[in-house]
């Protein structure tokens, strides 16, 4: 009976995916990510700190906008296609003690371990190594850490599809992390300059956000044909609005 | 009489019937949801939705909001405060009788 009770509580929070369009709004999002992470990299940079400032302000000002986008259409497809059939449901508020739950198992369930395992490897490696090993090393612990993020908010839920999705990207991971290290790793200099741009080094980073940016296109295509999965499904079952019997 | 026999007969009567377990256990977890969404998930007619829904308010497991959305009427049902705790206390009381 609890099992029941369970799932009836995991059908309200799971709510704002019933319809698919929470995942195809972000899957597409990434997808314009990808796309901004694979062709919008300055060719030469002149330094370190000019680059990353260039590529992060890119990145955040597309995720902001993004963000903003993807909210209102989101709303405006629940409006009017979404709350017609099925009906309106409001989420839990987000109080500052919620925020702070949330942040508190973030830290302890995910970043710890990351956090371990890369001081670990600081330890155990020259900085060097750590850094030649980038490309392979970066979309492994990325894809662990999605797959991680899927899999518990599945459960939460009782979305079966995020097990999948989870399933999906952390073999993404694994296999471009396996993909750069048959390519070969590039040769980095044993003392990396602070600041300047070094060829190799260059090149280590270039192949990281490569990795980065074909695993963010798998997980944007993943999402996307989970979405529409779902999506079609949803308007079969509920083909028309609700009508009241008169 | 053992202990969980004696939760048996301290289960909330009113949470206890199936079709308001389903309601508050559908509310749990949200702040609030309409009488569409109720009906759809819970599959019970309008009718006798209304009723469970008028039988939780009188307990005061319930409140109804009544706003807009847009320009049109929007009855919004929350569970009060009493509410969650009768459920949070009808899951344990539960709990220990299946243990």
């Amino acid at each position: 009976m609890n099992m029941q009770i369970d799932s009836a509580v995991k059908r309200s929070r799971g709510y704002w995916f019933v319809d698919g369009f929470t995942e195809m709004t972000v899957g597409g999002f990434f997808i314009i990510l990808a796309a901004l992470l694979l062709f919008g990299r300055s060719a030469s940079p002149d330094t370190f700190t000019s680059w990353f400032l260039s590529m992060a302000g890119e990145v955040s000002i597309v995720k902001l906008i993004g963000l903003l986008a993807a909210i209102m259409i989101l709303c405006w497809l629940k409006d009017h296609f979404t709350y017609p059939r099925t009906g309106f449901v409001r989420g839990t508020r987000i109080t500052t003690a919620l925020i702070l739950v949330i942040l508190r198992n973030i830290i302890l369930f995910l970043l710890l371990p990351i956090l371990a395992l890369l001081a670990a490897s600081l330890l155990m490696t020259s900085a060097n190594s750590v850094l030649a090993s980038m490309p392979v090393w970066f979309p492994i612990a990325l894809g662990i850490l999605w797959s991680i993020f899927f899999l518990l908010s599945g459960e939460w839920m009782g979305l079966h599809r995020f097990r999948i999705l989870g399933i999906v990207v952390l073999l993404a991971g694994i296999g471009i992390g396996i993909w750069q290290l048959t390519i070969g790793l590039p040769a980095i200099p044993i003392s990396v300059q602070p600041g300047l741009t070094q060829p190799t080094v260059v090149a280590s980073i270039n192949r990281t956000l490569t990795s980065l940016s074909d695993l963010v296109l798998i997980s944007g295509a993943a999402l996307l044909i989970s979405g529409l999965v779902t999506f079609l499904r949803y308007r079969k079952e509920n083909p028309k609005p609700y009508v009241e019997d008169v | 009489m053992s202990g969980s026999l004696q939760n048996i007969s301290s289960l909330d009567r009113v949470i206890h019937e199936p079709a308001r377990l389903m309601i508050v256990a559908l509310l749990s977890s949200v702040e609030s949801a309409d009488f569409l969404f109720l009906l759809k998930e819970s599959g019970l007619t309008k009718g006798n939705l209304s009723v469970h829904l008028s039988k939780l308010e009188e307990a005061g497991y319930l409140e109804i909001e009544k706003t807009f959305r847009g320009k049109i009427p929007h009855t919004e049902y929350r569970l009060t405060k009493k509410g969650k705790t009768a459920f949070e206390q009808y899951r344990k009381s539960l709990g220990s009788i299946f243990k």
